[in-house]
């Protein structure tokens, strides 16, 4: 193609649709991830109402304050402010230049003629044109800037739009090409501003070019990458995960975790500089005085004392001075202090889960309980074996002392509720003790938390009667939430108790798939998943939804026999409108693997909120799990064998390796439920294709 | 021939010299850290102190008044080494699953296994060099030194739990006397003026003593698991 020439945009047509495209696909998805609703729990969730303000509650306002700033993703709401307003201006770039560019060949219009025109009519049109326009007949008029030349070639393009619309010939090529002078040349056009190659500007191109592919591609690919690297699947720093690691011991206790917990990197972060000593002996004398309910004011055992001793001075140190500072709610006298105090907290809080983590890989449940015990210790800002009733606004080391008597075990806060009025009462106000406002700010927080009260916990294979080795068993909890205290409880429903199965052909439920409204149902609201409200976790300096943890332990040996399930929602709402709890039953439903062997395993259940102490629950289940054969006999004696060519049957026939004898014509003994079996039957042959089709996809 | 652009080409040499050179330089300063960083990875054990009291005692000069270092405490010395390297051991197995699973999860860095695998390593010369030893102190007793070890080891493992638990009893009496004391003297209270509020602070009475037996129910709980613990 000789006429081939390639043509830089000099009128700068194609540059801006280029730059708006790349910039198009950078800021369109990250306009998404903006404006996208916020998955923090603080922005969603409902609160328990209170109206109490701890100590220092100034400081953890501005804590959360700063957090929630820095959630705010500010540069990436820049970065889509920039990239729209480019976007604007190539836009108008578009715009503008667009009518600068030579128009389509259009003979009509420079016969300046409509184009419904007859034959006839462009003809007669054309003779007045040319007797007008015709150089032999014009005079060239230098006020309109016009020359001979110019009127020359203004006849022959009257003339080549009039033959284009008369002549055939002519025609033709103007169909075909666009043109009335036929095909014209290529010009193939790179969407490159011409100032890029012309001269002397070469260097600069290539400087751009170097700083980009030299300098900042290498840059974000290497900060992208040691990122990754450098954070753990818990996002937690990896270092600190590896020094948790070398700290774990089959009998840590709390204490000793608390300890752990400290050697974490990231409280260098918070601790630069001079703040890594400064004040260290106020702390530590303020955490080591005596305190009101313990021996040290921070909540230390002996053993703790002894480790935080043995510690060089440094980061470390100051850390776990002030962890136990903050779980002992010990004030510090100075601003600085108490502000660094309260930072440490959600540090430890996320290294304590990349611990917990680390106890689960290690399997013995001993330290995954003392790990769960830290999270909610840390979330109350309450010491290792400290009182539950310190969760209470206003209630201090002290009251919870004195309400609890010389007592060695601490009330829970059910049972702190469930006390008779009067004799609560008389326990909690009095000098020294609550005021009468204060005890009414404490049982009203009381009577919202969210204890899960569990009512029974089973195991079952859905759609089955027995449960086999090596099936896929569902750990059914059924729930309440029932705060502390709540009066009028009323009786469980057996019938809630119970876990039906959906029908044998709703695929979607039995692979646990949302389910569509299906026409004609009533209850597409009702499954939507409930958030509990955020933790009530006055010292805590992070907004944080509270999760139950599921899990099933062997009590012989000490170890986990089912990891945890972590539930951060559920199915039914849990208060009303006014704030009453509904005691809706809450179904907690989660699917392990049943062991290769027949027998009765017996487990430990632990239900444990990872946001409240003492609202743990720990119950013995049985696992009966049958020989498949003997689980076989008895379902031949109950239900009939499953139809040849219904899915259940060929399924049948996949496990046993032979097709299931017809099936036997069944005496009708019930009508209604004959009734209802012919009714199933149908539809399982009329969507067997389907669900075929399903299975094979998978 | 002569009409080639040197200068033209100055800048694409250029940017070729410095494109390669910046990696060059990148790759090896690179392998250089990582290098340095896998030697300088802190051992996984403290410094073996049983390890170092047998060596320094089996090498020790024999000067010329002392004498020389008997057998026995040699033998003693070796044991103590033995139970050391036992209990290492017992570590390293219990965390080498979970550290591979953790590892291969993300949980923890790729320098914790390394550290580990060295340590590992480390821990099987030592096995090797202790049977060794053994056997030049006596006759086949590599075989048996380590089972000796192990039942020390898990001795005193023991003894330690058990002394923990023990070291309660003074502590609890006390505290038994102390609570028995106030019980009493709120009887004698409660006896002395029948007031009417008294059914209130039975109910608080029986409530407090339910929470006491189920502290004695607990606490021997508690000690018959640390017990078969300790056992295993």
């Amino acid at each position: 193609m000789s006429g081939t020439d390639y043509s830089y945009d000099e009128q700068g047509q194609f540059f801006p649709v280029f730059i708006l495209t790349i910039v198009g696909i950078v800021t369109i998805p990250l306009t998404y991830s903006v404006l996208k609703p916020s998955s923090d729990p603080g922005a969603t969730a409902p609160r328990i109402k209170s109206d109490y303000k701890p100590e220092h509650g100034d400081l953890v306002d501005k804590q959360r304050k700063a957090q929630r700033r820095k959630d705010r993703k500010l540069k990436r709401a820049f970065t889509v402010v920039v990239g729209w307003s480019v976007m604007a201006l190539m836009g108008y770039l578009i715009m503008v230049t667009a009518q600068t560019i030579p128009k389509i060949w259009n003979p009509y219009d420079i016969l300046d003629i409509s184009e419904s025109a007859t034959e006839r009519q462009i003809k007669s049109h054309y003779k007045k044109l040319s007797l007008k326009f015709h150089p032999d007949k014009i005079r060239p008029d230098p006020a309109k800037n016009e020359t001979m030349e110019s009127l020359n070639s203004h006849f022959v393009e009257l003339t080549k739009a009039y033959k284009a619309l008369t002549d055939e010939e002519i025609r033709n090529n103007f169909i075909q090409f666009g043109h009335p002078d036929g095909k014209q040349s290529y010009s193939i056009g790179i969407a490159l501003p011409k100032f890029i190659i012309t001269d002397g500007n070469g260097k600069y191109v290539i400087l751009v070019y170097a700083a980009l592919l030299g300098v900042l591609l290498p840059y974000f690919v290497g900060s992208w990458w040691y990122g990754t690297q450098r954070m753990s699947k818990e996002k937690v720093l990896i270092e600190s995960a590896n020094n948790l690691f070398r700290e774990y011991e089959e009998g840590i206790t709390e204490g000793a975790i608390i300890n752990a917990l400290s050697t974490g990197v990231e409280f260098e972060k918070v601790l630069k500089g001079e703040k890594a000593e400064s004040g260290l002996n106020k702390v530590e004398s303020r955490i080591l005085a005596e305190g009101a309910a313990s021996t040290h004011a921070g909540g230390l055992a002996e053993k703790d004392v002894q480790k935080l001793e043995d510690l060089e001075g440094g980061v470390r140190r100051k850390a776990l001075a002030l962890l136990w500072a903050y779980l002992g709610r010990v004030d510090l006298d100075d601003a600085a202090l108490d502000q660094a105090k309260l930072e440490v907290a959600p540090i430890a809080h996320a290294l304590n889960g990349s611990f917990g983590a680390i106890s689960l890989a290690f399997g013995a449940t001993a330290p995954i309980l003392s790990s769960y015990a830290t999270a909610q210790n840390l979330m109350q800002a309450v010491p290792p074996g400290g009182s539950p009733l310190l969760q209470l606004p206003h209630i201090t080391a002290k009251i919870a002392r004195a309400i609890e008597g010389d007592s060695r075990t601490h009330l829970t806060l059910q049972e702190y509720m469930s006390l008779p009025e009067a004799y609560r009462r008389k326990l909690s106000i009095g000098p020294g003790l609550l005021t009468e406002s204060e005890y009414e700010t404490a049982v009203k927080v009381a009577r919202q938390l969210p204890r899960l009260q569990v009512e029974k916990g089973f195991f079952k294979v859905t759609g089955e009667k027995y449960i086999i080795p090596s099936s896929l068993v569902s750990m059914v909890v059924k729930g309440r939430f029932i705060p502390p205290g709540s009066e009028n409880v009323p009786a469980v429903n057996e019938l809630d108790l119970e876990d039906i199965d959906p029908e044998e052909d709703d695929l979607d439920a039995i692979l646990g798939r949302s389910k569509k409204p299906i026409k004609g149902e009533k209850k597409a609201a009702d499954n939507k998943p409930v958030q509990p409200p955020l933790s009530f976790a006055p010292y805590f300096t992070k907004d944080y939804s509270p999760r139950w943890h599921v899990f099933l332990t062997d009590s012989k040996q000490g170890k986990v026999a089912v990891p945890p399930f972590t539930f951060t929602t559920v199915d039914k709402p849990i208060y009303d409108e006014s704030g009453k709890p509904t005691f809706n039953m809450q179904t907690l439903k989660a699917q392990f693997q049943a062991p290769p062997q027949a027998g009765h395993y017996t487990f430990v259940l632990h239900v444990i909120c990872d946001s409240y102490i003492g609202f743990d629950t720990k119950m013995e289940v049985t696992l009966v799990v049958d020989d498949a054969s003997q689980a076989e006999e008895a379902v031949e004696d109950d239900i009939s064998e499953p139809d040849e060519d219904s899915l259940a049957g060929q399924m049948h026939a996949l496990k046993t390796g032979q097709p299931p004898p017809p099936k036997k014509k069944k005496v009708a003994a019930a009508d209604d439920s004959s009734e209802e079996e012919s009714g199933t039957d149908e539809e399982v042959v009329d969507t067997s294709d389907t669900n075929t089709d399903t299975s094979d996809e998978e | 021939m002569l009409g080639v652009n040197w200068w033209g080409l100055v800048l694409p040499f250029a940017y070729l010299i410095v494109l390669v050179g910046s990696l060059m330089t990148f790759s090896s300063m690179y392998r250089k850290r990582i290098a340095a960083k896998s030697a300088n990875l802190a051992p996984w054990f403290p410094p073996h102190l049983q390890k170092n009291v047998y060596l320094s005692l089996l090498h020790l000069e024999p000067a010329e008044k002392s004498p020389a270092v008997p057998e026995s405490i040699l033998r003693a010395a070796l044991l103590r080494r033995a139970v050391e390297d036992i209990r290492r051991i017992i570590e390293i197995r219990s965390a080498k699953q979970a550290c591979s699973t953790l590892l291969q999860r993300g949980s923890v860095g790729d320098d914790l296994w390394q550290r580990f695998q060295r340590a590992e390593k480390e821990m099987e010369d030592e096995l090797r060099d202790v049977v060794m030893e053994a056997n030049a102190l006596g006759p086949n007793w590599g075989q048996t030194i380590f089972q000796s070890a192990n039942e020390i080891a898990a001795g005193t493992q023991f003894k330690t739990r058990l002394d923990e638990i023990t070291s309660q009893t003074e502590e609890e009496k006390e505290w038994w006397e102390k609570r028995r004391a106030s019980i009493q003297s709120e009887f004698m209270k409660e006896i002395e003026n029948e007031a009417p509020e008294s059914p209130a602070k039975k109910i608080g009475g029986s409530v407090t003593t339910d929470d006491d037996a189920v502290l004695v129910d607990s606490a021997s709980n508690a000690g018959s698991i640390r017990k078969k613990k300790g056992k295993k």
